[in-house]
């Protein structure tokens, strides 16, 4: 818990000696409660004084570091509720869930590869497997861990058996896996295992006082390094869970709630993947840094990175996509040209039209530090010298025989000076908005 | 950040006609001025009853009453040196729009005023000053200092106690004015409420001139952290400029006709 | 001793506001917590879906269980009252793409005249979203307003440009509920409700559409003036923030690369009808999570795992 200004007053020396820079004890006791300055400041501090108090300095949330090598993935870390505060910093990684007893495991973990793309500088795919324990045997499990290793993704071991974790652990370890299935009956063993392969534990309880009580029992035994299996009875539950789990951390000062939290939606609404979506779109707004899925094919995923990836971007860096020519509809070097910003949001509306046009069209999009087109002709970030700067470094004169450039409606003055800078090429003025865009390529090529 | 809290100043015995009301149970001026500041965006109404030692348990039960049932519970300062005036006050008083206040404690004669507020769950005004007016800030802080103790001993919230610098007259202490801005500074930068009878700075001054110090002052206490103030709701610049400075502190959300609502 | 989470209700309200007559008619906020918060404080009313209604009919879809669902359907009235049969559906909204100037411009009488036949053939609360056109929107729903007068319905929207015109002759000389729209300008959005309520448009009488958008096309700007909005109107008590919100879905989600591509054109992505239901499931679900009241939503599929899925949380 936070301490308040009063626990640490009554820690000071009570002297109001100015030696820390504030006018009185009481005034550097609620600061640093406030977190405006380090406990150190005050020469007169005792040594208990300053161990009671150093826990109290430390970030609220920890971050969890899970799977090794180019598989290895940050959970937790957050220092707000809501990304507007600042920014979220982990994004929510999802796991497809396979079970040591299902009986098409090749053919799952072949599914669980299906899905894997780009999405503006970032790879989208299934970066954990949950892997089941149905009961059947260390054997059967093990076989399963085995199989699952070579896929190159974080392991999440979810059994609750320690003799048949540590057998899933002696064959993947190295992977830096999570064993997930600690509760308050068998957290010695489970801690044990956990802790000899240095390994993340995962740990539940049947509902937030129980599960509070165990990850204290585990801190108790010196372990920090825990993911919260935030799965309840029902959707209901299990939401609430996790929003308690992160508000109570960061808003309430609770540092024994300050780690990522998992959902197991093939728990809690098995056999429904709509519904799965549903909520995992609702976790990854609501403080889930691991979310399992049931199975995860290209119409959730488009879904659900799309929307993570949108949720996860820093309020202050806008998403830009990467400068250069974008071949829409079988374009070639004849094909027309359409300029317009890096903006993420400003491409995808464009692109988008334009696909929808089935017109051929040589999307180019130049540097404009990720702004709107508006803003950025405004800022300076898209002029006829910047545009020019472009067609000279793409080297767009000698990669497109097409010499007819659409420009964006909004900055129709710059025509004239953008002719001047590319002699030889016919500036076009499009459409204001993107949605006009499909009418009008349709009738300009027609 | 919470929006600013206005404390409508202009229930109170100081001016004639009020006077008059509360000696005559006259219940109309009373409510006349309570509904002219509340219409200017108070959000606090004080009810200065002054010392009355004879009959102030009654008064201020009367007053309270008054305006609590013809305002929907508008919350209150109750405002008088007659300690046993405000328990009579907080006894007939309606929180469900807000915690009354206690105005006020100080470090000195009024120190118990503290103790009054934490056993009746009151926000109490932390006057810094003992009996007279606090040399320097060092003397402030410890008067400060001195209260937030007490009051978190007897179980108070800190956010209840709602210290009050002691806005000093220009006119007189000139050079002075920047030392209240610094302590009202340090109360922010501990986390801590403040308020004052801001008006104070321009006591004396031609009356045109009033409402622009009024109006520059609570700006400048405002970007030190200020969270509130008992003035003169019906003070138009004034008001302009708290609503102003609320939006550029974001603790209200921009529309353009913020100063309309 | 036990962990006791601390409860976070708000003294401050979203305002209730009621669409419809009758048995049918529903009832949207009046809660004082954030999104699905009920362990915080109860809320009073859960969360609602109204099915959307091209003029356009089914012209150009291409979902063939969305065509299953609407087969035999010349007119929308006929949909209305398919749609009125729809598990999970509380309201009908009717879109008139086709009266933009400029594309078909259909007529304000012809408009009119099929919401009248919907009016008269469904029991269920109306919307009645306009075609983005401010000036020609600000017609229709006046004429929209003054044919079903007395059937409390929800015009979408008034914007800035035509909130005089919207809100007094919807909100005021028709008595319906009147929809404020920004789009993910929270400045804006807290000005045209002050705006309408200068205008004497009552509070209870107004709805907000802050904007929408399909995940991954920018819904961060949704989602985080969703999240501003409940943060103002709740923690800051903005009573100029505390209308409902009513988010059309379907509008953008049915549109996208994602849920139009053709299977062919992208070996592995599967069936496109699937993909725009999982689309149009994500999106809804991250608006309501966000604190949209009501979401308008389109395929059957998608608004039965909605309504589940609001159920659930309940």
């Amino acid at each position: 818990m936070a301490l308040k200004g009063l626990d640490i007053f009554k820690l000071t020396p009570k002297k109001n000696c100015k030696e820390c820079g504030c006018p009185t004890c009481m005034a550097f006791a609620m600061k640093v409660a406030a977190g405006a300055l380090p406990i150190e400041k005050c020469p007169h501090m005792s040594q208990d004084a300053l161990d009671s108090l150093s826990e109290a300095t430390a970030p609220l949330m920890k971050t969890i570091e899970v799977g090794a090598g180019d598989a290895a993935l940050k959970l937790g870390g957050e220092t707000v509720l809501f990304r507007h505060e600042k920014t979220l910093v982990n994004r929510t990684r999802f796991a497809v869930s396979i079970a040591s007893d299902d009986a098409d495991i090749d053919a799952r973990l072949e599914a669980a590869k299906l899905v894997d793309y780009e999405r503006i500088g970032e790879r989208e795919f299934v970066e954990m497997l949950f892997l089941d324990y149905a009961g059947n045997g260390a054997d059967a499990y093990v076989a399963l861990v085995n199989k699952a290793k070579d896929l190159g993704r974080v392991l999440v071991l979810n059994c609750a058996d320690a003799d048949v974790a540590k057998a899933a652990l002696d064959a993947c370890k190295a992977l830096k896996p999570i064993l997930n299935g600690a509760n308050k009956d068998n957290l010695d063993a489970m801690n044990a295992v956990a802790t000899a392969a240095g390994v993340t534990l995962g740990v539940s309880g049947a509902d937030i006082s129980e599960l509070y009580d165990t990850i204290k029992a585990a801190e108790g035994k010196g372990n920090k390094n825990l993911v919260l299996d935030a799965t309840g009875a029902d959707a209901k539950k299990t939401f609430e869970n996790a929003v308690l789990i992160r508000r109570s951390n960061l808003k309430d000062g609770d540092r024994t709630l300050g780690y990522p939290t998992l959902v197991n939606l093939d728990k809690i609404a098995p056999g429904d993947l709509h519904m799965q979506t549903a909520l995992a779109s609702a976790f990854v707004l609501r403080y889930a840094a691991i979310v399992v899925m049931s199975e995860m094919r290209y119409a959730e995923a488009l879904a659900l990175y799309g929307l993570r990836q949108n949720i996860f971007t820093d309020p202050q860096k806008p998403m830009k996509v990467e400068p250069g020519i974008y071949a829409l509809n079988g374009a070639d070097e004849n094909s027309v040209c359409s300029l317009t910003v890096d903006f993420a949001l400003t491409y995808f509306l464009v692109s988008g039209e334009y696909e929808r046009s089935k017109c051929p069209v040589n999307l180019l999009i130049t540097d404009a530090s990720g702004m709107s087109v508006l803003t950025a002709w405004a800022a300076g970030k898209f002029s006829a010298g910047t545009i020019k700067k472009f067609f000279d470094e793409a080297d767009i004169e000698n990669k497109i025989k097409s010499r007819t450039l659409i420009i964006p409606g909004k900055v129709a003055v710059m025509k004239g000076e953008i002719e001047a800078k590319l002699p030889g090429w016919n500036v076009v003025v499009g459409p204001m908005e993107a949605v006009q865009l499909v009418k009008f390529i349709k009738d300009f090529t027609a | 950040m919470g929006k600013f809290i206005v404390i409508g100043e202009r229930i109170s015995v100081t001016a004639p006609t009020m006077r008059k009301a509360f000696a005559e149970r006259d219940p109309e001026p009373i409510i006349q001025r309570c509904e002219q500041q509340l219409k200017a965006g108070a959000h606090y109404i004080d009810v200065n009853i002054g010392p009355a030692e004879s009959d102030g348990e009654e008064v201020m039960q009367w007053a309270v009453k008054l305006l609590q049932e013809r305002f929907d519970n508008v919350p209150l300062a109750l405002d008088t040196s007659n300690m046993k005036a405000i328990e009579a006050g907080i006894q007939v008083y309606n929180r469900s729009k807000g915690k009354p206040i206690v105005n006020s404690a100080d470090a000195g004669s009024r120190f118990n005023r503290i103790e009054l507020a934490a056993n009746n769950d009151a926000i109490v005004i932390a006057l810094c000053s003992a009996d007279g007016i606090a040399s320097d800030n060092d003397e402030r802080m410890a008067h400060c200092q001195r209260m937030l103790e007490e009051g978190l001993m007897h179980g108070m919230e800190a956010e209840d106690l709602w210290f009050d610098p002691l806005f000093l007259v220009v006119k007189g202490m000139q050079d002075k004015q920047m030392e209240v801005l610094e302590a009202i500074k340090m109360f922010s930068d501990m986390g801590l409420n403040s308020t004052g009878g801001l008006s104070n700075n321009s006591n004396g001054m031609p009356k045109h001139i009033r409402p622009i110090f009024d109006s520059c002052m609570l700006a400048m206490a405002m970007m030190q952290g200020l969270t509130s103030a008992i003035v003169n709701p019906n003070d138009q610049r004034l008001m302009e400029t708290v609503k102003t400075c609320d939006i550029i502190k974001n603790n209200n959300l921009y529309a353009d006709s913020y100063l309309e609502i | 001793m036990p962990f006791t989470p601390k409860k976070q209700a708000f003294n401050a309200r979203i305002n209730a506001v009621t669409l419809g007559t009758g048995d049918k008619s529903v009832t949207i906020g009046g809660e004082n917590v954030l999104p699905f918060y009920s362990f915080d404080a109860p809320i009073p009313n859960k969360p609602l879906i109204a099915a959307e209604i091209s003029d356009k009919l089914l012209a150009g879809v291409n979902a063939p269980a969305l065509l299953a669902f609407y087969a035999g359907c010349e007119t929308m009235a006929d949909m209305a009252r398919k749609a009125e049969t729809m598990p999970g559906v509380s309201a009908i909204c009717l879109h008139f793409e086709t009266a933009d100037p400029n594309a078909e411009n259909t007529s304000i009488e012809e408009c009119v005249a099929k919401a009248k036949e919907v009016a008269d053939a469904v029991e269920m609360p109306l919307i009645i979203m306009g075609c983005k056109n401010v000036e020609k929107d600000g017609k229709l729903f006046e004429a929209i307003s003054s044919a079903l007068e007395g059937k409390n319905i929800l015009v979408l929207s008034a914007r800035e440009e035509n909130y005089k015109s919207v809100g007094a002759s919807a909100g005021m000389a028709y008595n319906q509920k009147v929809g404020a729209e920004s789009a993910v300008d929270i400045n804006l959005a807290k000005q045209l409700n002050v705006l309408l309520s200068q205008l004497g448009v009552p509070a209870a009488s107004v709805c907000m559409n802050v904007g929408s958008a399909a995940a991954g096309y920018g819904f961060e700007y949704l989602s985080s003036t969703l999240d501003r909005v409940k943060a103002a109107s709740l923690a800051q008590s903005d009573a100029q923030l505390q209308m409902p919100i009513v988010t059309p879905v379907s509008p953008e989600t049915w549109v996208v690369k994602e849920a139009t591509a053709p299977e062919d054109e992208n070996p592995g992505w599967g069936d496109v009808e699937e993909r725009a239901i999982e689309m149009e499931v994500c999106t809804a679900s991250a608006c309501l999570i966000g604190g949209s009241n009501m979401v308008i939503m389109k395929h059957p599929a998608s608004i039965a795992t909605i309504s589940q899925f609001i159920d659930s949380l309940m």
